[in-house]
């Protein structure tokens, strides 16, 4: 139950922060007032709008199309095939996981369980594979730092969306690595019941912090390329 | 109000008020009184129980005395150990329970003769019939299984129930009370088999003094008059059949004041636990199989299985605290000692009382827990080859020694079959396939009793006893070293002590091999009657002396379809008068010869076809009915109410016959097996589930999940209900397999995850230092 909530309010909280920094970044009027509220007021308006309007534009058709139109299939056949069986894996172990978390008391089990196992074991292989041939791609340069008040300042500490979606990249390769970690030692001969009651819970969190980061990237990633 | 209203209101209060005083201090002191007899005063010893024998009407018994009575553990135990309070007992409340409490062993009523496995009990527990709808009274039920019930409960109904029964014998028999000393005697003189006999002899209010040691009980009520009362007397026109029961008491252990030294045990020694409550492998040697890991340790039964005055024993399952409201009763379950948690998984309960161990489960996967009970991986046997067929004391009549051997192989009774219980986890199961005829109407199955198959089957179920009857009078006449046989089929049939017919197998022989009667002498079989020629002048006279014999024996047996004869060669030997009359075969007579039976001038062999058929079906198997018999009784049965529908239930499937009176055979509910959980014995962690890893259970061909079960029942046939261990545990085979599948592969699967893993953690780590590198300016100037 704790896991569903902080699952629940966790998600929120994502889609919160990016869609307002999505308004923030690309409405002219978000910027017409100092107010909070006004703001607030705007940035809901904006978002009813933006909901209504792409629930309009949303069809199966569509859906199609976008996903005809993703860069991926134009890959080299073994790049595609990586970001096949990687996107694919994430997409069924996040599914299966957290919707047997949150609505099946029993929790994950039957052939669900088998595939989720399996998917596991070809995400963690296919991440392995993402991090050595693609992860220098995601090495931040920053700047030495100096020690001064400015490091406690947020609007000076540089936090851009490319560095977020380092960060998330990161974020997601360290929760990749614990996923598979708690999924392995309770495989094994060395947890007592309570070291595998924790290394279930731990799952399950680093499984959370797993989609938030990813979701945050993808976000990012998407809008990125498209501002006005 | 009117004013003598108002004037009588303050006298009416009063009178309440005095009438509640009194009622509650009566109530007070109903409860100190006992009180008194509950309360422990904290000494840990046992007292000497060297007390005056009481008899069933509160007299002193003094053992020198002419006919004295048995002793009533009411009013000799009673006076310190309240025995209303006793008879309330887990033991001996079943009939008047409000609680029925998890499953159990019901009394399994066994008739090899109609076939009939018949679970019966008095608690609401699936699949078991209430003993009163199956038209059982308190007193066919003492008969049945009194053999192995400590007194009480049916064995001692009310008077009510004893005045609905009048063709009951209680008046004779007397109520066998609780027996005290069946669980609490020290003495190595407690004897279960006496009480059995005792029971049967219908020396019910006899059992306990004869069963204890406490004196020795001649004469059976059994045999008895209706009308005999205990305070008739001895029987003065009978010393040798019709004996009145009657106690001569063990003197020496009486003292001057009459007072009998009992030599008891606060908590029962495991032996008088287990003289009900055995279950061994059948076929298993006494030496090689091993006790609960419990008992090993030193524990005693009742070490956990405890119980205050009021009996209500703890049995030790899981959510029997909150259902009895015992709560000492959740310390006793597996959890509660071993981990010190409640049924609910909360860790309330104070672990480790007796020295419970806490358990590793190293590298067991928490779904385990949830889904399992304890006793999955722990207790019974592994199921390794199958299933294994053991033997309980109250179904298989174990434990009753004598001339007679009272132990039976059937009820099958099956273990460990992995079942869900009442929690919905998956728990090792004991479990009976029912046999049973019944009436079928609409969607009811009503069981009938064995005596009223048996009435309406005349002798269809006989096949045996008509046989063993042939052979018991033909032994009469042989010398020592010659047996009478039947040779039929590939198997040797021949009398055996309990005046039944034992089956050996002829190696080599063949199965229509025709029926022939001899004798055997040594390893060699001889016919019965030599050929000789009955004309010739230098035959041997000695053969016609035997000739005679053996007519003389046959002629003994009742029922028989007529006079027995023995033809040879056209002369007709049979007796008249007493004598041997012999004479020319008549006409009707001239093809045939060998021993038979003549009626209405017709020569019938001593056995029927229908007798030989049936009784060499069965030869070397356990059933005790063959598919022939069953259509006949069916046949039979409905010719007794021809609205009624009949069936037989055997082997997990049940049979009625056709509209053309062919055996149908088909699935029900009725048919389904009896299941029940166990719980010992418990073996050593090493010899658990699991213990070698996740292929004890989780693999291809894996014991556990795919072994197959076969119903079994008397009836011997090839339609009988075949399942799968896990569709017990309500799971799917297929994915159990494909699930087991897994499990080659692994290995393989966890070095791939430990590498990915290493990998992973050593690029995030080393992107890591580099972040730190540049932020700390030591990389830059590189």
């Amino acid at each position: 139950m704790l896991f569903t909530i902080i699952t629940i309010l966790s998600a929120l909280g994502l889609f919160a922060g990016l869609s307002f920094r999505r308004f923030w970044t690309t409405r002219e009027e978000a910027r017409s007032t100092i107010l909070y509220a006004e703001i607030f007021k705007k940035y809901l308006a904006w978002l009813a709008l933006r909901t209504v309007q792409i629930s309009r534009k949303t069809s199966p058709k569509a859906w199609w199309e976008y996903v005809k139109a993703l860069p991926l299939w134009r890959l080299p056949v073994l790049e595609k095939w990586l970001s096949i069986c990687f996107y694919g894996s994430f997409l069924y172990l996040a599914a299966s996981g957290f919707f047997f978390a949150m609505f099946i008391p029993r929790g994950l089990y039957g052939y669900p369980l088998v595939g989720h196992v399996m998917a596991g074991g070809l995400f963690a292989a296919c991440l392995t594979v993402i991090v050595i041939f693609k992860g220098r791609n995601f090495i931040s340069i920053p700047k030495p730092a100096s020690l001064s008040l400015t490091l406690l300042d947020p609007r000076r500490m540089g936090i851009t969306a490319a560095r977020v979606k380092i960060a998330a990249f990161w974020l997601f390769v360290a929760a990749g690595f614990l996923l598979t970690l708690s999924a392995l030692l309770p495989m094994l001969p060395l947890l007592r019941t309570p070291g595998q009651k924790f290394m279930f819970e731990f799952h399950r969190y680093s499984a959370l912090v797993s989609a938030l980061s990813a979701t945050a990237f993808v976000t990012l990633e998407a809008f990125g390329m498209r501002r006005p | 109000m009117s004013r003598a209203g108002r004037s009588v209101l303050p006298f009416l209060s009063l009178a309440l008020a005095a009438v509640l005083t009194f009622a509650a201090n009566g109530l007070a002191q109903s409860a100190a009184k006992d009180s008194k007899k509950a309360v422990w005063d904290g000494d840990r010893t046992i007292p000497a129980h060297l007390i005056p024998l009481r008899d069933e009407n509160d007299e002193l018994i003094v053992p020198t005395e002419t006919n004295p009575l048995p002793y009533s553990a009411r009013f000799t135990c009673g006076p310190c150990h309240d025995y209303g309070t006793v008879r309330s007992g887990w033991h001996f409340g079943a009939m008047t329970a409000a609680k029925n409490g998890r499953p159990g062993e019901p009394w399994l009523q066994f008739d090899p003769k109609t076939g009939t496995i018949l679970p019966l009990s008095y608690r609401k527990w699936p699949g078991s019939y209430d003993p009163k709808a199956v038209g059982l009274t308190a007193w066919d039920f003492t008969l049945l299984f009194g053999r192995h019930m400590p007194g009480g409960g049916p064995a001692e109904p009310s008077d009510e129930e004893v005045l609905a029964h009048p063709e009951a014998r209680w008046t004779v028999s007397g109520k066998a009370e609780v027996n005290c000393l069946a669980c609490h005697n020290k003495s190595g003189r407690q004897d279960p088999s006496e009480w059995a006999k005792q029971v049967l002899r219908e020396n019910l209010r006899w059992a306990a003094t004869a069963a204890g040691g406490v004196g020795e009980v001649g004469g059976m009520a059994s045999r008895l008059k209706e009308t005999w009362d205990i305070y008739d007397g001895p029987n003065l026109d009978d010393h040798e059949w019709a004996v009145v029961p009657s106690v001569k008491y063990r003197t020496v252990d009486f003292d001057s004041k009459h007072r009998y030294f009992f030599d008891l045990d606060y908590k029962p020694a495991d032996g008088r636990c287990l003289a009900c409550h055995s279950v061994s492998p059948k076929d298993e040697a006494r030496w090689s199989t091993d006790a609960d890991v419990h008992s090993t340790a030193g524990l005693k039964c009742a070490d956990c299985h405890r119980n205050d005055l009021g009996h209500g024993m703890v049995r030790g399952y899981e959510g029997e605290a909150a259902e009895t409201g015992n709560r000492t009763a959740a310390s006793f379950t597996c959890r509660g000692c071993h981990l010190g948690e409640s049924a609910a998984g909360e860790k309330s309960v104070v672990p480790g009382r007796l020295g419970a161990p806490y358990p590793k489960h190293t590298g067991i996967p928490l779904v385990h827990f949830k889904r399992l009970s304890c006793t999955a991986c722990h207790s019974g046997p592994r199921p390794k080859d199958g299933f294994t067929r053991v033997r309980t004391s109250r179904a298989n009549r174990l434990g009753i020694y004598g001339v007679a051997t009272w132990a039976t192989d059937l009820p099958q009774v099956i273990e460990p079959v992995y079942a869900k219980d009442e929690r919905h986890r998956i728990s090792p199961h004991r479990l009976v396939w029912p046999a049973f005829w019944a009436k079928f109407e609409g969607k009811d199955v009503t069981p009938l009793k064995p005596a009223v198959v048996e009435a309406a089957a005349g002798d269809i179920l006989g096949p045996e006893a008509r046989i063993a009857r042939i052979l018991v009078a033909l032994n009469q006449v042989l010398a020592e070293d010659e047996v009478p046989v039947l040779i039929s089929g590939n198997f040797v049939f021949a009398p055996n002590v309990d005046g039944g017919i034992d089956a050996a197998e002829r190696p080599g022989a063949k199965a229509d091999t025709a029926p022939f009667w001899g004798i055997r002498k040594g390893g060699d079989v001889l016919p019965l009657v030599p050929d000789f020629d009955p004309a010739a002048a230098d035959k041997d006279p000695a053969v016609e002396t035997r000739i005679q014999e053996f007519l003389q024996a046959l002629g003994t047996i009742v029922g028989t379809p007529g006079p027995p004869v023995i033809v040879v060669r056209k002369t007709l030997y049979r007796i008249v008068d007493g004598y041997l009359d012999i004479s020319e075969a008549p006409a009707e007579l001239a093809e045939v010869s060998g021993t038979g039976w003549l009626t209405e001038g017709k020569f019938l062999p001593l056995a029927s076809d229908f007798d030989l058929r049936t009784v060499t079906a069965k030869a070397g198997t356990e059933q005790t009915l063959t598919e022939e018999q069953v259509a006949l009784v069916l046949g039979a049965l409905s010719k007794t109410s021809e609205e009624t529908d009949f069936v037989y239930v055997s082997g997990g499937r049940m049979f009625r016959l056709t509209a053309g009176g062919k055996l149908d055979s088909g699935k029900h509910a009725a048919a389904e097996p009896v299941t029940w959980p166990l719980a010992h014995d418990v073996r050593p962690a090493q010899q658990s589930l699991g213990w070698n890893g996740c292929t004890d259970c989780h693999s291809v061909g894996s014991d556990f999940f795919f072994t197959k079960l076969k119903g079994a029942g008397p009836l011997l046939t090839d339609k009988v209900e075949k399942r799968s261990a896990s569709s017990f545990m309500g799971l799917g085979g297929l994915f159990q397999r494909f699930f087991g599948l897994s499990f080659i592969v692994r290995p393989v699967f966890k070095v791939v995850l430990g590498v990915c893993a290493v990998v992973v953690a050593s690029l995030v780590f080393l992107a890591g230092l580099l972040f730190l590198g540049r932020l700390a300016g030591f990389l830059e100037k590189r």
